[in-house]
């Protein structure tokens, strides 16, 4: 080492520097986690001695900021689909809700209902509004008690500054020390944080803190790191650039899909969480035990959604070649008009067709029974069978999804030179031989991709499946997805579940998109 | 150009007529149920009104919400406010990455590039329960920032696939030009790039209105206090389950649907080719 000591110095508070931000995030997030713990264990707590007092009749305690008695729900007499509750408390009975209520009125007469339906709680308010509420059998009706959100305590700026104010010093101390004390002194300053994050997060925070700052010091003495900050540096203005949507992305995809991957190893009932390891993804790819037509066994969602997408994307292909062929002769005037005219479904946003021809295929008033009454033939209840359910979802997705096969066909057919089939008439070449030799050939580097990205768009149609067919008759005709959103949000929030599931489709599509874009490489070359 | 012979003329006619039929059809019949009397369809396949009525339409702009605001304009309120914020966030942070990606070289551009890709194409509702779990967790269901960051994990990668695409089409020597001149990186872009980029930009963020605009499962499931609904919402609670008004969905779904129908057709011919590029490049 021939270098003066300043820039030594810098790089090792440079080291040091990304050592404790990684210390500062854990310890941060560490605290968090402890201070709403502990905060939310006192509020539940309180709520829990209030609901208490008013069962026992005594006046609630000074924090509830609401509680009493409320009585059980009587129809209205003016209203009679409505089931007004009233609550006693130390201030007589009033009704709860009406113009002038108290905001507080909604969580009173929910947790009500809540109790009736499940029996005594204790919980945070489901609103992300940090209220606590308590429900127990009280006299004459349920004991209801609402804490008001607590502001948490502050952070502790103090400590942390001390604390990396504390390891900038021993890590300067060791280089300017230099040989052994170099590597120490980087390694104890970049874990200070561990001491005040294991109060708050306990051992883990504390290893890992430890272990990143031992890593920088490995990466450190072995000049890694000094490498990539001159990356950096050099690519400092493509990093800056990148940086908004790179974080974006991080924030808003990354996390929430790895937060997914996660949640696939954990079950979710009730509120809580428990560890499960693989049984999620063992339930789900066992079949669960149930029979292999059962509509809720993994593999027979996944034969319909890949029957689904098959014939999906090969009518979308097939009309819309067919109608781009049409469109191009050279002899048919009014081109563009046509073209508008048969874009026309793309146009329209999917969720509106998909309800369009939900009411079109409804029994009673449905346009397409009318149709077949008009025909003298018998009506169809379309939603009844699997076929005729599954043939409406197909024939929504078709109506809705060819103009875009049609549009990059129109496209790719404009790229083939009207003399190439001259020459094949000439040659003798009957229609078939100039489509199956000039046109087709033309046609795959174009809808190859096109394929590709529609067989995904197809694989991941939640609209049309949820809203046409609504998974009917007894979800027999759902796909992946909508399969999984109902775990998560349908069968009692089983999103353990619904992560496994989200996790399994991914994997689908990617070894789809892999494979199939090489198809189309391959094709491409011969 | 020589004619083919008849038949062949009139068997062309023959299915484009047909085919135009069944697209014209379905859209026929709201028009008709639009203008016609009654909550459910009529038991008619004919696509032509016998009574007209605008009674549907006073409904929509007149019926009134819980809370008494008037029903429809609110929520296309909150419609237009969900679409404009996550264009503004798309198209806001996306433009710089997007001149990195067609015109810097950097260790990772390729691996960038595909993912930008990867995400783009992959469906949102991938991400639904998780991002679910999240934001309940951070207090943001039912809210407006919650929803515009949701439909942001889609807006971003688009905008920056999109522009990427645009910045490529745009000729070097301006670029070259004012590095001549001595201007920086950001100058470069921000003062020469940008203002040639407008017509991309403008696109890309009319695309991303109108994915935003016409989002359905996101709302439906984020949105569950039914003052915060989005348009898709409330069209799609008009014909729910319980009780179904179909002379209210076919009004609704046309005023809906016609602004951003007339920007589909005023833009169609750049989507196509902004979404047949990204898969051959990819």
């Amino acid at each position: 080492m021939t270098r003066a000591t300043p820039p030594h110095t810098g790089a090792q508070l440079r080291d040091w520097t990304v050592a404790s931000l990684f210390a500062l995030v854990v310890a941060l997030a560490v605290f968090v986690g402890h201070r709403n713990h502990a905060l939310r264990a006192r509020q539940l707590e309180l709520a829990d001695r209030a609901a208490a007092e008013i069962a026992l009749g005594r006046p609630p305690i000074a924090e509830a900021e609401a509680a009493g008695i409320v009585g059980a729900p009587h129809p209205s007499a003016t209203h009679p689909f409505l089931h007004p509750r009233t609550v006693t408390g130390p201030t007589g009975t009033r009704p709860l809700g009406g113009p002038s209520a108290p905001a507080v009125d909604k969580l009173l007469y929910d947790a009500a209902e809540r109790y009736d339906a499940r029996g005594p709680f204790v919980e945070l308010a489901s609103d992300g509004s940090g209220h606590a509420i308590a429900a127990r059998p009280g006299t004459g009706g349920v004991a209801v008690a609402v804490i008001a959100p607590e502001s948490p305590e502050g952070m502790p700026w103090l400590i942390i500054l001390g604390a990396l104010g504390l390891g900038a010093v021993i890590a300067a101390a060791g280089a300017l020390i230099g040989g052994a004390a170099r590597p120490l002194g980087l390694a104890i300053g970049g874990a200070l944080l561990a001491i005040p994050a294991n109060g708050w997060g306990g051992m883990g925070a504390t290893i890992s803190i430890v272990c990143a700052s031992l890593a920088v010091t490995i990466a450190s003495g072995r000049g890694t790191l000094a490498r990539a900050f001159a990356g950096f540096r050099t690519h400092r203005v493509a990093i800056a650039f990148l940086a908004p949507a790179s974080l974006a992305m991080f924030v808003l995809v990354a996390t929430p899909f790895c937060v997914g991957l996660v949640l696939g190893f954990f079950d979710h009932q009730h509120g809580q969480w428990s560890f499960v390891g693989l049984s999620n993804f063992g339930e789900i790819l066992s079949g669960g035990g149930r029979a292999f037509d059962d509509p809720l066994n993994f593999w027979f969602i996944l034969g319909v959604t890949v029957v689904w997408t098959a014939a999906n994307v090969f009518l979308h292909v097939t009309i819309g070649v067919a109608l781009a062929m049409l469109l191009r002769q050279a002899w048919l005037p009014g081109k563009g008009v046509w073209r508008m005219l048969l874009i026309l479904p793309w146009a329209i946003p999917n969720y509106i067709t998909a309800l369009i021809w939900k009411g079109m295929f409804q029994g009673e008033y449905g346009a397409i029974n009318a149709l077949l009454h008009a025909a003298g033939l018998d009506g169809v209840s379309w939603f009844s069978s699997w076929a005729t359910a599954f043939s409406a979802n197909v024939v929504t997705n078709t109506w809705l999804g060819f103009p875009f096969m049609m549009v990059v066909a129109i496209g790719a057919l404009e790229s083939v030179p009207r003399d190439f089939y001259e020459a094949a008439v000439v040659d003798g070449a009957t229609p078939w031989q100039r489509f199956i030799h000039i046109t087709l050939p033309h046609l795959k580097p174009a809808l190859g991709p096109a394929v590709v990205l529609g067989s995904i768009w197809t694989f991941n149609m939640f609209n049309v499946i949820y809203l046409v067919s609504a998974g009917k008759p007894g979800g027999s005709t759902d796909i992946l997805v909508t399969d999984a959103y109902r775990w998560a949000f349908e069968r009692g929030e089983r999103y353990g579940m619904a992560a496994a599931y989200g996790a399994i489709i991914f994997l689908v599509l990617l070894l789809w998109t892999v494979f199939g874009s090489r198809i189309g490489r391959r094709e491409d070359k011969s | 150009m020589k004619r083919p012979r008849l038949y062949l003329q009139l068997l062309t006619y023959a299915a484009l007529v047909v085919a135009a039929a069944v697209v014209l059809y379905p859209v026929l019949l709201v028009v008709k149920k639009a203008f016609e009397p009654g909550r459910q369809f009529a038991l008619s396949a004919s696509p032509i009104p016998t009574t007209l009525t605008t009674e549907h339409f006073a409904d929509l702009f007149g019926a009134r919400g819980g809370h008494g605001e008037l029903l429809f304009l609110h929520h296309a309120w909150n419609s237009l406010v969900a679409a404009i914020l996550t264009t503004i966030v798309g198209v806001s942070l996306s433009c710089t990455a997007a001149y990195a990606l067609s015109r810097m070289r950097f260790p990772g551009h390729k691996a960038g590039l595909i993912t930008f890709l990867v995400v783009q194409m992959f469906p949102a509702t991938l991400l639904i329960m998780p991002l679910y779990v999240l934001l309940d967790r951070l207090g943001l269901l039912n809210s407006m920032v919650g929803l515009v960051l949701v439909y942001a994990t889609t807006a971003i990668p688009f905008c920056v696939w999109t522009l990427k695409g645009y910045f490529d089409s745009l000729p070097r020597e301006l670029e070259e030009a004012a590095r001549m001149d001595g201007a920086g990186a950001w100058q470069t872009f921000w003062r020469v790039m940008l203002p040639l980029a407008r017509p991309g930009i403008a696109v890309t963020a009319l695309f991303s209105f109108m994915t935003a605009w016409n989002e359905f499962i996101m709302a439906s499931t984020f949105l569950t206090d039914d003052s915060r609904y989005t348009l898709p919402v409330l069209i799609q609670s008009s014909v729910g389950q319980y009780s179904s008004d179909w002379g209210f969905f076919a009004a609704g779904a046309i005023v809906t649907s016609l602004p951003v129908m007339a920007l589909f057709y005023v833009l169609q011919k750049f989507l196509v080719g902004g979404l047949t590029a990204g898969s051959v490049k990819g």
